[in-house]
C-alpha cells in the first residue's frame, strides 16, 4: 500500500510552468487576492502616462517633483495598512491606529526632546530620536496586545475593543499634550536615516518598500505568515490543527500597534512638527487601502503586493485630483467609488473560476 | 493476523479492555457537561493495537464529542484519559498530537484562502531553525500524499486555493493531511459524506491495510454497510452513553441496525 500515484500530478505541475507567460498571468489576475487591482493600477497609470505626454504642460504627471511629492506622501499611510492588513489577515480590525499614530509620535517627540535630541544650533544628541523611536515602538505593540487582550478575553469584536481604544487614545494624546502642535526636529543621523532623501526618493518611501519586503516575507515565507491566514479564514479549523489562535491574534494586533508607531514618526519626521488630531481618519483609510488592495473584511485574504497596490492607487487619484487643480473634497468621493468598484471587480473575477 | 487477535480477546462484549492487555488509547468514566446538558455520560472507551472501532449511533449520540475529546480539543469535564496505559491529560490538540493520533473532522478543517500545500502543513510547516518555510520540500510531500491515501479526481495542483475545491475533493484532502501525519490512531469523523462511490471504497480499504501497518482506527458513520465493511468492533451510543458493544464475530449487521434504530 501507499504505492505513490503522483506522476500525474509532478506532470501537470511541470506543464503548468511551461504554459506561456500570458496565460500564467491570467492565472495569477484571476486567483490571487491583488489581481484585480494589479490590472487596474497598470490601465490607472497608463492613463496617466498617456494623459502626461499629450497634454505635458497643463497635466504634470511625469514631473521629478510630481514623483517626489507622491512618494514621499505614501509612506505613513503605506506603512500603516501594512500593519492593519496583516490583523485584517488574522481576522481583526484595529480603528485604533489612527488614533496611535498621533499619541506615540508625540510620546516618541517628547521624550527625544527631553532626552535633547532636538537639532537645534548644536546639534543635538544623536541616540536621543532613536530611544524615542524604539519607546513608541514597543509601547505600540503593548497597546495593541492590550488591545488583543480585551478582544480575545471577553469575546467581543475588536470593532469594538478598538473604537473605545481610537477615543481613549485620542484623549490620552490630549492629556498627554494638549491640543497644540510638537516640533520634532531630531538630530543627526536619525533626520537622514528616516527624513532624508536619496536623490528623489525620500527615505521614508525606502522604509515603507523595505517593511513590504519583510511583511512579505513574513505572510508567505514565515509559518507565523501561514498562522494568521488559518486562523483569519477558518477559526476552527486552526484549533483543530494545533494553532493557538489567540496567541497569534495577539502578535497580529502588536504588529498593528507597532506599525501605527513607526507610520507616525515617518510622518513627524518629514514634516517636523505633530498636530494631536493629525492621525483622525487615517484608520479607515489603511482599512480601505487593504480592501482595495483584496484584503476580505472576514479575514484570511489579503496579500502585501496589494496593500502597496491599493495605497498607491488612492495616492494615485489624489495626486490626479491635485494636478487638474480638482476641489480637495472630491477625493474622499473617488475613493469610496474606487473602493466599492475594487471590490466588485475581485469578486466577479473570483466567480468566473469554478 | 490482527483479525483473529482482535476477535479472541473480545469475545463478549465487554466495559473495558480484555484483561492483560494494554490498549492504545482508553478512556474512563468520561463525561463532559455543557451547563445542564450532558453530552457524554460516564462513558468508557478504548482503541486495542490493530483494530478498527466502528463508533455508531444517531445523530446527537455524543460521537462526535467523544471524538473531540480524543483528538483533544474538548477536554472532558470529569474521567481519566489513558494513552499506551498511562493517565494523560488532552488540553489541547498539541497534547493528542504527542500521542499521535490524527483526526478527520466531520466538518472538514481546511481554510478556504490557503492552497491545498498550505493546508496540508498548517500549524506543521517544514521550515528551517528561523522558522521560514520550506516551500520546496513541502510542495513535494503533498504531491506524494495526494498521490497515496485517497485516489482524489481532478486535482493536479498543489498550489490551488482549497476554496476552488469541489465538497469532496476538500474531504480528500483533509484525509490525505491526516493520514500522512498519523502515527498510532486515526480518528475519522463522518469522513466518507462528500465522497464519490470509488473513493471510499479506496479509503476504506485504506483503513484496512493501515491495521496491519500497526495504526488502529476509529471509524464514525451512519452508514452500516460502511461499518461492517472494515470494522473489528461496534461501539453503539445513544444520549451520551454506551448501549451496546460486540466484536464482529460476535454480532451481525441486523443486531448492530437494531440498536442503533431502537435506543
Amino acid at each position: 500500500m501507499a504505492v505513490s500515484q503522483s506522476n500525474h500530478i509532478r506532470d501537470a505541475v511541470v506543464a503548468r510552468g511551461r504554459r506561456s507567460l500570458a496565460s500564467k498571468f491570467a492565472d495569477w489576475v484571476r486567483t490571487r487576492p491583488e489581481g484585480g487591482i494589479a490590472v487596474m493600477f497598470v490601465i490607472t497609470q497608463t492613463i496617466c502616462v498617456a494623459a502626461a505626454l499629450m497634454w505635458p504642460e497643463s497635466f504634470r504627471y511625469l514631473s521629478e517633483a510630481n514623483a517626489a511629492v507622491t512618494l514621499k506622501a505614501i509612506a505613513p499611510l503605506g506603512v500603516m495598512a501594512l500593519g492593519v492588513g496583516v490583523l485584517m489577515i488574522a481576522g481583526e480590525y484595529d480603528l485604533s491606529v489612527g488614533a496611535l499614530y498621533s499619541f506615540l509620535s508625540i510620546i516618541c517627540a517628547h521624550w527625544s526632546n527631553y532626552l535633547g535630541g532636538d537639532i537645534g544650533e548644536d546639534g543635538g544628541i544623536w541616540w536621543a530620536p532613536f530611544a524615542g523611536l524604539a519607546l513608541v515602538l514597543i509601547l505600540g505593540a503593548l497597546i495593541g496586545s492590550f488591545h488583543a487582550m480585551i478582544t480575545l478575553r471577553f469575546a467581543i469584536p475588536s470593532f469594538i475593543a478598538t473604537l473605545g481604544g481610537m477615543l481613549l487614545w485620542k484623549s490620552a494624546t490630549l492629556f498627554y499634550h494638549g491640543a497644540v502642535a510638537l516640533r520634532f526636529k531630531p538630530s543627526e543621523p536619525f533626520k537622514t536615516v528616516f527624513g532624508g532623501d536619496i536623490g528623489f526618493l525620500h527615505s521614508s518611501i525606502i522604509w515603507f518598500l523595505v517593511m513590504s519586503v519583510v511583511f512579505y516575507f513574513l505572510l508567505q515565507h514565515h509559518k507565523l505568515g501561514n498562522h494568521f491566514y488559518a486562523v483569519g479564514g477558518n477559526r476552527n479549523a486552526a484549533v483543530a490543527i494545533g494553532i493557538n489562535p489567540n496567541r497569534t491574534k495577539t502578535i497580529a494586533f502588536a504588529i498593528a500597534g507597532a506599525m501605527a508607531a513607526f507610520s507616525g514618526v515617518l510622518a513627524a519626521t518629514r514634516v517636523g512638527s505633530i498636530q494631536p488630531g493629525g492621525g483622525l481618519g487615517m484608520e479607515l483609510q489603511s482599512i480601505a487601502a487593504c480592501v482595495i488592495g483584496g484584503a476580505a473584511l472576514n479575514g484570511g485574504r489579503g496579500s502585501i503586493l496589494g496593500i502597496v497596490l491599493g495605497t498607491a492607487l488612492v495616492y494615485t487619484i489624489q495626486d490626479v485630483l491635485l494636478l487638474i487643480r480638482a476641489p480637495a473634497y472630491y477625493f474622499d468621493g473617488f475613493v469610496g467609488v474606487l473602493i466599492v468598484i475594487a471590490v466588485v471587480l475581485n469578486t466577479s473575477i473570483r466567480k468566473t473560476r469554478g | 493476523m490482527a483479525d483473529t487477535l482482535t476477535s479472541a480477546r473480545t469475545s463478549t462484549a465487554t466495559d473495558g479492555p480484555p484483561p492483560g492487555t494494554t490498549p492504545l488509547f482508553e478512556a474512563r468514566e468520561v463525561t463532559k457537561r455543557y451547563g445542564a446538558f450532558i453530552a457524554l455520560d460516564k462513558m468508557n472507551f478504548y482503541i486495542g493495537p490493530n483494530e478498527v472501532v466502528g463508533l455508531l449511533g444517531d445523530n446527537g449520540a455524543g460521537k462526535s464529542t467523544l471524538v473531540k475529546m480524543i483528538s483533544g480539543i474538548n477536554p472532558p469535564t470529569s474521567g481519566q484519559l489513558y494513552a499506551g496505559g498511562k493517565p494523560v491529560a488532552f488540553n489541547s490538540r498539541a497534547d493528542s498530537e504527542a500521542a499521535g493520533i490524527e483526526t478527520i473532522y466531520q466538518d472538514i478543517a481546511l481554510v478556504d484562502q490557503l492552497s491545498i500545500t498550505r493546508n496540508i502543513f498548517m500549524g506543521r510547516e517544514i521550515t528551517n531553525r528561523f522558522g521560514f518555510m520550506q516551500h520546496k520540500k513541502m510542495q513535494e510531500v503533498a504531491i506524494d500524499i495526494l498521490g497515496s491515501a485517497v485516489q482524489i479526481s481532478g486535482i493536479d495542483d498543489p498550489g490551488k486555493e482549497v476554496g476552488f475545491l469541489s465538497g469532496g475533493q476538500k474531504q480528500a484532502v483533509a484525509i490525505a493531511r491526516a493520514v500522512h501525519f498519523k502515527r498510532n490512531i486515526l480518528l475519522l469523523d463522518e469522513p466518507t459524506s462528500a465522497l464519490s462511490v470509488r473513493e471510499t471504497e479506496h479509503l476504506l480499504a485504506y483503513v484496512r491495510d493501515l491495521k496491519t501497518e500497526g495504526t488502529s482506527s476509529v471509524l464514525v458513520t451512519h452508514n452500516l454497510y460502511h461499518a461492517f465493511m472494515v470494522c473489528d468492533r461496534f461501539v453503539v451510543m445513544s444520549h451520551g452513553a454506551k448501549v451496546f458493544e460486540a466484536a464482529k464475530t460476535d454480532t451481525t449487521i441486523e443486531e448492530v441496525t437494531d440498536h442503533v434504530i431502537r435506543t
